[in-house]
């Protein structure tokens, strides 16, 4: 019995993980709440959560793409091409509102879906496929906007980035939580969700055991670029504008939350509880430390040390077990 | 004048369940020719490996003469620095070099200023390139060889070694081309007159016949017997190798025949096997005898659509098929448990209870909404009808034992509940305890009017289980026998038809 219970414990190394990170993140809210003056107060906690929200976005779809055994260097660039092509459309046509949005995402879809042809059929490495994809959207983006700023997003979108439900729950967050909870569904309880991690544990295994490769490799792929499209619409109502920069920066956070909250890029291992409270930490060390006074350098190195040190952690427990 | 250069003492070496070599003692001389013959299973790469220094022999000892000194080689290290050498079956070159720098790894000519001798180095390539026959350039990259001529590189490297005392080779013709034979034979000649001993590996009888001056048999981890070459036959060989009645354990409770289930017709792929025609009925095991690499597997696996045929039929319970992938194998009730199942048949990184489920997630969910409560009933039932032994159903496939692992693999295929179940090499490196349950297993099935394909290397077993037995060679069925029939068999005919080589 007793050891029937310690097994179970030790088996659900995950967990433990989640658990490491909520205990981390719990602490340096209260310290932070205690010793800093500006820290718990409505605007910087309803500003946290916007920070939180379009990298938690794509940290989710990095979480699926890493399961699978990729990685996906492209997904800032195709969440500022959404957010550039909505502001854009909405500027200079006539088009319906809604119609506007479709196509922000349909733009993600399509990009995402490209990049999955890219990796399973031309069988480029999903590193070097998405960083060429990276660079190609990105000069794509600067050309479609001269490289300019454009203003003239519609009304909605704007009050969208602005507005707090109930005074204190940003309605950025809520889209962060529901893409959270949708991925938490598919991969708890839907073929796709599990045929991820077999495809991430091995293609060949995958095949094997009935699994279509090509189709889960192109609708990771798209599913991944619609949460970029999301992203990106979140993106426009955040900035109340589209940079030709936009999204910059944004991947390399979404990795590191996905990866902190327990994605192995060896792939078959990682869960979206994981990635959000690996995106809070990732945010929540920035916020914190500057509120502490820190200098916003040295809180970048401390965010790559924390990268280290939790994938080196896993590196540890795997080997403990092997 | 000829001295012993390796004495094998008492050697016995323990796999967790299996003992692969029990007290083998023999000695080789200096400048000998020595076949080392047995089934599969019988011990011989055990000992090859003991021998290299890659293995530790848990008993007894292997003594090497080096220049008059009795050495020990522990590690593979010592092994190469005292001049013994394998040429292993599967091809050891690095594929993305060329073919000089490959023959002149590590040992590369140096010229002024310690810098490579690129020259040198190609010119001397050139020479063995020409001693062996090969019409290739030495910048050529191994990768760019057809297989036959990387397993000509590989042997000619050998030359390349100067202080060799003894070379292994394992299984070097499997993959030439026949007037390459005769090359190597030259060469192992050669080295036999420098005082190079050779200790030859081959499932070719009549190549041990042509080459080799004495043959060491061993059978299950022991040693049998030592003859000298002149006073032995194929048959007597064989008679040796093999010299053992069928066991009770195949003895499983026969069925009759149900209606019929598949049916392959003119199966062919350009390269492994030709005009392949069988049918399998409910209830009913067909065995596939044959030698490695005779196509058998080959066959399995274009049907289940993990590899592309080029023309023939399959049809299941009457009605032509068209299987594109894995998917529409297991859609139309074929299941297979591959060869290599570990490295692909198992998810290592995920929990037992999503390896059981893998390839049956579509029974248990409506809309593609898999029912967790059923998800784990099955991993339990399962696990527990081939006893898998774990504390839970989350723990990592990565984190069991080896016997335990294929357990999960067979659990796997029995939850996809397939009518037709085709099992490659099932209890390949499986102790006896572990190779009655999978039997017992198979006679469940049977029972329940399923129909199993068995492909196996090892006769007894395919030949106990098989209610007909095809025997296969080089890609084609030689040899068809029904259930009387395999009666009737002993194992020298199924060899001799496993050899056929027309």
């Amino acid at each position: 019995m007793e050891k029937a219970k310690k097994t179970k414990l030790k088996g659900n190394a995950l967990q433990q993980t989640e658990f490491t990170l909520g205990l981390i993140i719990i602490i340096l809210f209260v310290a932070a709440s205690i010793f800093t003056d500006n820290f718990c107060t409505l605007y910087n906690i309803t500003n946290l959560m916007k920070q939180c929200a379009i990298i938690g976005v794509m940290a989710a779809a990095q979480t699926i793409i890493i399961i699978t055994g990729g990685i996906d260097i492209s997904g800032g660039a195709i969440t500022g091409l959404s957010c550039m092509a909505l502001a854009l459309l909405q500027r200079n046509t006539n088009m319906n509102f809604v119609l506007t949005l479709t196509i922000a995402l349909v733009i993600g879809v399509a990009v995402g879906f490209l990049n999955g042809i890219i990796i399973f059929d031309l069988k480029v490495p999903p590193m070097i496929a998405t960083l060429g994809m990276q660079t190609i959207v990105r000069g794509f983006v600067k050309i479609i906007s001269n490289a300019l700023t454009v203003t003239g997003i519609n009304q909605h979108i704007l009050n969208m980035g602005n507005t707090n439900l109930f005074g204190v729950l940003p309605v950025l967050a809520i889209f962060w939580a529901v893409v959270a909870v949708a991925i938490w569904f598919i991969l708890k309880y839907t073929i796709f969700g599990r045929s991820l991690y077999v495809v991430g544990s091995g293609v060949e295994v995958a095949r094997l055991s009935g699994i279509k490769v090509r189709k889960m490799f192109y609708a990771t792929y798209a599913a991944a670029g619609l949460l970029y499209g999301i992203a990106g619409i979140m993106l426009a109502a955040r900035v109340q504008s589209a940079l030709p920069t936009g999204g910059e920066g944004y991947d390399m956070n979404a990795i590191a939350a996905a990866v902190i909250g327990g994605a192995s890029l060896t792939g078959g291992k990682g869960t979206i509880t994981g990635t959000v409270l690996g995106t809070i930490l990732m945010v929540l060390i920035n916020n914190a430390g500057v509120q502490f006074g820190l200098n916003t350098h040295v809180l970048e190195i401390t965010s790559g040390v924390l990268i280290i040190f939790a994938v080196t952690m896993d590196m540890l427990k795997n080997r403990k077990k092997a | 004048m000829q001295d012993t250069i390796l004495k094998i003492e008492n050697i016995s070496k323990f796999y967790p369940g299996v003992t692969a070599l029990n007290n083998v003692s023999f000695e080789i001389k200096a400048g000998e020719v020595r076949a080392l013959c047995g089934e599969n299973g019988a011990g011989k790469s055990t000992l090859i490996k003991c021998i290299m220094g890659v293995e530790r022999a848990d008993e007894g000892k292997i003594l090497m003469n080096y220049n008059g000194e009795w050495v020990e080689n522990t590690n593979a290290l010592k092994a190469q620095s005292h001049g013994v050498y394998a040429n292993y079956q599967h091809v050891n070159i690095a594929p993305e070099l060329s073919i000089a720098e490959n023959y002149y790894l590590g040992r590369q000519p140096k010229g002024k200023f310690g810098r490579v001798d690129w020259k040198r180095m190609y010119r001397d390539s050139q020479k063995i390139i020409d001693k062996f026959g090969m019409s290739v350039n030495p910048r050529q990259k191994i990768s760019s060889l057809p297989i036959a001529m990387q397993a000509m590189v590989t042997i000619s490297k050998i030359s390349v070694s100067d202080d060799l005392k003894i070379v292994i080779f394992d299984e070097p013709t499997a993959l030439l081309e026949n007037e390459k034979v005769e090359t190597l034979y030259k060469f192992i000649k050669e080295l036999k007159n420098n005082g190079v001993s050779i200790i030859y590996i081959s499932h070719r009888l009549e190549e041990i016949m042509d080459i080799c001056d004495n043959v060491t048999i061993l059978k299950d981890g022991t040693y049998i017997d030592t003859k000298a070459i002149a006073d032995v036959t194929k048959d007597s060989l064989i008679n040796m190798m093999v010299g053992r009645e069928l066991s009770d354990i195949y003895n499983i409770k026969k069925q009759e025949q149900g209606e019929e289930l598949l049916r392959v017709g003119n199966f062919s792929d350009s390269l492994h096997f030709k005009n392949i025609n069988f049918s399998l009925h409910s209830g009913e095991i067909i065995g596939f005898a044959g030698l490695v690499g005779a196509g058998r597997s080959e066959i399995m696996r274009a049907l289940c659509g993990v590899e592309k045929r080029l023309s023939g039929d399959v049809y299941v319970r009457g009605k032509k098929v068209d299987i594109k992938d894995p998917a529409s194998a297991l859609e139309h009730g074929i299941g297979f448990l591959t060869e290599d199942r570990l490295t692909d048949g198992l998810a290592l990184s995920l929990p037992i209870k999503t390896n059981i489920n893998m390839n049956s997630y579509d029974m248990i969910s409506k809309r593609s909404i898999i029912s967790l409560k059923r998800e784990s009933e099955r991993a339990k039932k399962y696990s527990k009808d081939v006893n898998v032994k774990t504390p839970s159903m989350m723990q990592l496939a990565g984190n069991l034992s080896g016997g335990n692992q294929q357990k999960v693999v067979i659990a796997k295929l029995l939850c996809r509940d397939p009518d037709i179940l085709i099992f490659d090499e099932p209890t390949v490196g499986v102790d006896v305890g572990a190779k009655e349950e999978i039997y017992k297993i198979m006679e469940n099935l049977i029972a329940k009017g399923k129909g199993i394909i068995l492909i196996s290397s090892y006769l007894p077993e395919v030949m106990g289980l098989s209610d007909r037995l095809f025997v296969m060679a080089q890609g084609r069925i030689t040899g068809e026998f029904n259930l009387n029939e395999i009666t009737d068999l002993n194992e020298e005919d199924v060899l001799k038809k496993a050899s056929d080589e027309g």
